[in-house]
Order: structure tokens, then sequence, then C-alpha cells
């Protein structure tokens, strides 16, 4: 496999990944609004913060108002991470690899980058926000399925699943990381509790754990069950723990991957090893948990690019 | 109500569906009668469903427009191009022969020169090609193919001859969207399929596959075989990621590949350097290699010519094919059919003066406001003068080039390029259209494509085909009839021709 197709593959799994995982995340923020009252600090800026766009977006826009924050995420091509972006991104590497791909993932992402590209700008308001954000949903949904069902198990196959597995580890400990923050640090003195678990039943509804959290645990959804799910568990497809296993399951697959298992390794000791109860009672040890599994998965990629992407033939 | 045919106007030019209004020819009656059985409403229906699948299957061409390139959809008109089947077969041997007879000339004009010893080719036309490259002297390819993609352009005139306009040996593009016209056409059209007899054009991909393993400098081995693009910002780069994705090959850029000391091609991959062994090369030869050819090119690869003539490396077309395609050599095909094969030529030429002869250059020059006056050694259409169409000023100008370079100029009779239905607006009317067939060369065995890549000129009247100007396409239909009814039926209209024509060549 050419470096260069290697990598695009890689990038290819993260952008589409990002695209579903930003859709998610409008929408379960949507319902969560509904429910709180409307005094609550928790407006939209926390998803400028969990997809990492703080300083883009200030640049840009004056005010973290719905209307703003949906619009950036969704259809604002100044967004280098917006879901028409990430599209735009996945597409323009798919136009240079479609001969490593089964050529109904080209025909599939067409028909969502498409779909984004006619009905965006009339899918910001409420009403025709959500049947916009499950359409998305649905198509990055098709395009995994037709890569897990019509791709041969190739090492092309192992790239995207590195990238798709990645972006989500990534998505998950951000939306921990800003979750806990907030409910921890309330400057203005409300009393959240009575909140609390609609805020947790939100942060398992944009991961869609929130069924399968119910199954696992069978208690109530409180703090430490939501993150110790969502960080640890094994079996659940969002959890940073099942995204780690799943890398580390391709390096057989791969040449020369001992830098990689190594920097891994390290990543699942730090997520496995993470005494939630403890870190739950300050207000900065989730944070600052999820800020080392971070770097770890920066260490992941460099590692990567390191070994597979760099130019470095002969 | 449904289109009345009687009022499709085809008597200005040679129509290929009817043989006049209302008549249809015997390879395209089940298709007409099928589309007579359409409303409008049907017929509109099908045509969306068209433009739904281009885009979908994104079927796209690249232009430069306002500093940056955009991506269109590629224009497609869905009343298919019909030839009979026995008339095809005729056209098939036609090009073999050619392109035979080109390979030859190739090999011989890199090698001892006969053809200019036997004083059937002048040497001084060879001597001021821009085509010929000198670092190929003495080289020779793996069973003397040179020119083992070949793309040729063929124009119906007005009695219904079928000419050969130019053959396309360097780097000929449009292959992919003959096939892509075709999986648009079983979409929409599926129960055509059923009542007509239409040979299929899928096996491309697959003969060009084994046409490239055949020069492998490793027989026997599983070679790696590559496509080398310039990149995404190339006009052909759909082609390029359609065919390596076809072929099953990968899809390479410059910057993919080096060449080691040991004068062997290799590609950058996850587990280092690998052996390339064939490279379809989708760049011009003066881009191949910065160490012999354009030094600041980042789209070939160092030392790419030193492995090819080394034998290391297959490439495909090989670099200095381009000798043959040439406006002026052009004119010489005919004699190299006879001087190498001994045969005549099947397919014949566009009657061509030679500028450099002074007896066809005065007669030319005489003559500027009839004929199409083209440069050898340009493509496109650039620089080219249509006589019937422009003025005593343009003339002049010609005359003044034409007399400062002789031998960079020909010129040929307009022709009236014949005509298909084509659905415009809310109403079918003829369009004039040419074929590019591609041939693929072996050696030991010739591939011709069943029909090739038909481009229409969407625009009324007009004759330039170029996608970028204009220009669409349709799916072409070989069609066995089971009677023996002659494909070719003169026009009672072609003696009234209009000589107000022209031809463009590339895509």
């Amino acid at each position: 496999m050419l470096s260069r197709v290697a990598e695009n593959l890689y990038w290819f799994g993260r952008y589409v990944q990002r695209a579903e995982n930003t859709a998610r995340l409008i929408n379960v923020n949507a319902n969560l609004m509904l429910d709180l009252p409307r005094r609550m600090p928790l407006g939209w800026a926390p998803l400028i913060e969990i997809t990492g766009a703080e300083a883009a977006f200030k640049e840009l826009y004056d005010e973290a108002t719905e209307e703003n924050v949906v619009r950036f995420l969704m259809i604002d091509p100044r967004n280098p991470g917006s879901i028409v972006s990430s599209l735009n991104n996945a597409r323009e590497i798919l136009r240079v690899s479609r001969d490593t791909m089964p050529r109904d993932t080209w025909e599939r992402l067409n028909d969502i980058y498409f779909y984004v590209q006619e009905r965006g700008e009339s899918s910001i308001l409420r009403t025709a926000r959500q049947a916009f954000v499950q359409q998305v949903i649905s198509g990055a949904l098709l395009v995994y399925s037709v890569l897990t069902t019509n791709m041969s198990r190739d090492v092309g196959f192992q790239f995207l699943r590195i990238g798709t597995n990645i972006e989500q580890a990534d998505m998950t400990t951000r939306i921990l990381d800003v979750r806990t923050l907030r409910l921890n640090q309330n400057d203005d003195k409300l009393d959240l509790t009575p909140f609390e678990n609609i805020v947790w039943m939100s942060v398992l509804r944009s991961l869609t754990a929130y069924q399968m959290y119910r199954r696992h645990l069978r208690t109530r959804v409180n703090g430490n069950g939501v993150v110790r799910f969502l960080l640890q568990n094994r079996d659940f497809p969002r959890s940073a723990m099942f995204c780690l296993d799943n890398i580390a399951s391709t390096l057989p697959h791969l040449p020369n991957s001992r830098s990689i298992e190594r920097t891994i390794d390290r990543t699942r000791g730090l997520v496995r090893d993470a005494n939630i109860e403890g870190l739950m009672k300050t207000a900065m040890g989730v944070p600052d948990l999820m800020d080392e599994i971070q770097i770890g998965l920066n260490d992941l990629h460099t590692a990567l690019a390191d070994a597979y992407f760099s130019q470095s033939g002969s | 109500m449904a289109f009345d045919w009687r009022n499709y106007r085809c008597d200005a030019a040679y129509d290929e569906l009817f043989a006049a209004s209302g008549a249809p020819r015997p390879a395209a009656r089940s298709l007409v009668e099928y589309l007579q059985s359409l409303s409008p409403r049907d017929l509109a229906d099908r045509r969306l469903a068209a433009d739904l699948a281009i885009k979908v299957m994104g079927i796209t061409f690249t232009v430069y427009s306002e500093g940056k390139n955009v991506d269109r959809a590629w224009p497609f008109d869905i009343i298919p191009r019909v030839i009979p089947k026995k008339e095809w077969e005729t056209t098939e041997k036609g090009l073999k022969q050619r392109v035979d007879a080109l390979n030859h000339f190739i090999q011989d004009v890199y090698g001892k020169q006969q053809i200019v010893k036997d004083g059937i080719f002048p040497a001084e036309i060879l001597a001021e090609s821009v085509n010929f490259r000198k670092q190929c002297v003495g080289v020779k390819p793996k069973h003397g193919i040179w020119a083992h993609i070949c793309g040729s352009d063929l124009v119906r005139d007005g009695d219904g001859t079928l000419y050969v306009l130019e053959d396309n040996l360097r780097v000929p593009s449009g292959v992919s969207y003959m096939l892509e016209n075709r999986g648009v056409i079983k979409r929409i059209w599926p129960e055509l399929f059923q009542t007509t007899n239409i040979l299929p054009v899928d096996d491309y991909a697959a003969q060009l596959y084994d046409t490239l393993v055949a020069i492998s400098p490793r027989p026997g081995d599983a070679p790696n075989v590559v496509l080398l693009t310039p990149g995404i910002y190339n006009s052909a780069y759909f082609e390029h990621a359609y065919l390596a994705q076809q072929m099953g090959v990968e899809l390479v850029e410059g910057s993919d590949l080096t060449v080691g000391d040991d004068d062997c091609v290799y590609m950058r991959t996850i587990d280092g350097p690998k052996r390339v062994d064939v490279i379809y090369r989708r760049i011009d030869d003066l881009f191949l290699d910065p160490d012999v050819f354009n030094p600041d090119s980042i789209l070939g690869a160092k030392g790419l010519m030193r492995a090819w003539i080394a034998g290391k490396v297959g490439l495909a077309n090989a670099p200095g094919a381009g000798v043959a395609d040439d406006k002026v050599v052009y004119a010489y095909v005919p004699q190299m059919i006879k001087y190498y094969l001994g045969e005549d030529a099947i397919l014949p030429n566009v009657p061509s003066y030679l500028c450099f002869d002074k007896k066809q250059r005065d007669y030319v020059i005489a003559n500027l406001d009839k004929l199409v006056v083209k440069p050898a050694n340009e493509s496109g259409g650039y620089g080219m003068m249509i006589g019937p169409r422009v003025g005593k000023e343009e003339h002049a100008k010609f005359k003044a080039l034409i007399e400062g370079n002789p031998r960079n100029y020909m010129a040929q009779p307009t022709l009236s390029l014949s005509t298909a239905p084509t659905i415009c607006d809310d109403e079918i009317e003829p369009r004039h259209l040419d074929l590019r067939p591609f041939i693929l060369s072996r050696g030991e065995s010739t591939y011709v494509t069943t029909g090739g890549l038909t481009r229409v000129a969407l625009v009324k009247g007009s004759l330039i085909v170029n996608s970028s100007q204009g220009g669409g396409s349709k799916d072409t239909w070989i069609v066995d009839i089971d009677d023996d009814t002659p494909g070719v039926v003169t026009s009672p209209a072609a003696a009234a021709q209009t000589q107000s024509q022209s031809q463009e060549g590339t895509l």
C-alpha cells in the first residue's frame, strides 16, 4: 500500500466519523435544551469547546447563540471541523483514493455531500434541523456499511479502522472533558443537582450509549457510572477503551508496528487504571485525565505518521 | 403525444439514425420505435434519471475557470448513436491496420529510418518534428510496440464515408466516459437491451490490464502495474482514478516514485520501497523525467528514462511515440500502410495538403476560404483556421504564417460532420458528432473497443464537440441486425452539403 494512500484512508475514516459525531452532538444538545430551564448556564457554547474550535468561532461570530453555533458546526465552510467541511474533506480524499475503496462508497458519500450542500442553509432552524441531522447520521452509517460489507480486510481497511477509532476516542474524551468541567465548575452558584441526571443522560445519548449503558449497568444514570462506562467499558463501540483495543487489534496486520504498539499500550494503561470514583471527587480530576488521554492520542497519530505516512522511501 | 419523427429535419448532413425524416436506418429501427412509444413526460423523466445517475456516480470532468478548477457533471445525451455491426467490423479492421503501421513507423524512425532512406517519408519532416525524442533513438521496446494505447478520431462526411481525422498516440483520454455512458444508459433504458442486440463494452479495463502486463520486464511474476497521474487538477483525473480502480492497480503520483541505483523504479509504501514493473503514464513525455526533459517537472520521477532505456520498467505509451501524432505525419499514414504492411488503407484519411510541398502550398493559399488549416503539432484545436468561417484578414494572416513556416502547416477540405437526434430543451434536433475508438496493441494481438466515445456538439450548428466548450457525449451502440441490409444508406440530401464545418480533435 502506498504511503500516501494509507494516510488518505486514515483521514477518510476520521472525517466521516467526525461528521457523524458532530451531527449527533447537535441533535442531542437541542433535546437537552428543551428539558432544561432557560436560565441554565449550559447553552450551546459547550459544543464549541467540545469540538475544540473556540478560537475559530470567536473570530467569526459574536455570541454563542443557538443559531450561530448550529450554523458554525453544520454548514460553515470556514470551520474546518464543520459537517460540511468534514464531508468535503472526505470527498476530496475519496476522489484521489477511489481505486482503493468500493465504488458504492463514492456514491453514498456523494448522496450526503449533495444533500448537505442543498439543504444545509434551510436546516438551521429547529423545525428542519432534526431531519437534516438524522440524514447526515444515516448517510454516514451507510458509508460505513458499504465499507464493512464490501471492502476486503486488507491493510487499507486497517487504516480506515484506525482513523475511525482515533476520531471516536477523541470525541468521547472531549465530551467527557467539557461536560464534567461544566458540571463541576458552576460559577453561577445555581443548584444543578436536579438537572444533573438529565445532563448525564444527554452525554450518553450524544454517544448513542444510553440504551447500552442501561443494559450493562442496570442502575440509574449517575456521573460515576457514565464516566466509567464511556471510558472503560470493553464492549461498547464508542467507549475510549473499546476504540483503543480496536486500534491495537489492527497492528498484527501492519508492518513495523512496534512503536505504535508502545504508544497504544501506554494510553490503554491510563484509561484502564483510572480510579473514576476518586477523580470525580475533585473538579479537575476527570478533565485532567482526559487531557492526558488526548496527549496519548496525539502521540499515536505522530507514531503512525512516522511509521507509515511520511515520505521516506529510499 | 409522442415525438413525431417526421418533424425531425435531418437533411443538412448525413444522419446516423435516419436515412430521411421519419425513416430510421435499419440498425436504429428498434430504438426509434421505442422512443416513439414514450410520452414527452416519460422522456423528460428519463433525462432527469440520467442527470441524477451521472451526479451520484460522480461522472465529472474538470474545467479550469476563474482561477480554479471546477468539477462539472459530464454532459450526456440519452439518445444513443447506433452503428451496424457489419460496418463496425470493417472499421475495426481498418483501425488495427492503421495502428500496426504506426507502430512500425515509430520503431523505424528510432531505428534504421528505412522509410526515409527508401524515399517514402521526407527526412525534413522528421528533422523538424517537435515530438521526435532523440533520447529514444536505438531503443527497442518489448514487441516493438510504442503506441500501446491509441485513440483515433473518426468523422463521417456527407456521403456516409468514415474518415480518420487524427490519431492520438500520446495520452489519449475519454475511454472512461465511454464505459460510464453505457452504465448510465443501462440504468435508464434497461428495456432496450432486451429488444436490441447491443454489443457490450465492459471488457476494456481487463484488456488494458493485459496490454500493460505484456510489457513487464519480469514476466512470470505477478507484475506490479501502476497508473501515473499528474494529480487531481488534471482535467482527466476522473479517468485516471476510474481506470486504476477498474484494473485494481495503484494510482500513483510522481512523488510516490523513485528510481534506485539499480535503475529499477520503486514506489513508497507502508512496507518500504516496492518495485514497479509497468507504468501506464498519463503525463506528457516532457514531464516524465526532470533529468532528461523539463528540469522543473515534479509530475514525473528523476531517472525514469534511465530505467526505461535499461529495460527495467515498461512505459505505456513509450516516450517518443508522439512522433507519429503529428498532423503532417498523419498525411503519410496511407503510404506507411502500403510500405510496412503491403496493404491498401481500409479507412481513408481526410485528403490533406502539406504546405512544405510547393504545389500543394500554392493550392492551399489559393483556396484559404474553403479549407481548414491546422498547425502540425498542436492539439485541442489550437492555432487552426476554419477558412469558410473567417474573413479576409484571417486568411491573410494564415498566408503569412504558412509562408513563414510551411513545414508546420497542413490543410484539409471542410467536412460536413454527420448528425444524430439529440434532445435539446424540449425538442429533438440533429446535432453534429464524431467518434473516438480506442485501440490496444500488444504485439501478438490488437484490441479495438466496441464502438468508442461519441462526442456531440450540443450547440445548434456547432461542430465543436469538446466537453469544455458546450460538447457532450452519447452512448455508442454497435448493433447486430440479422438481415444483410447495408448499414450505410446515402442520404438523399447528401449532395446539398453546406461547407461550413470544422473539426476538433482532443477531448
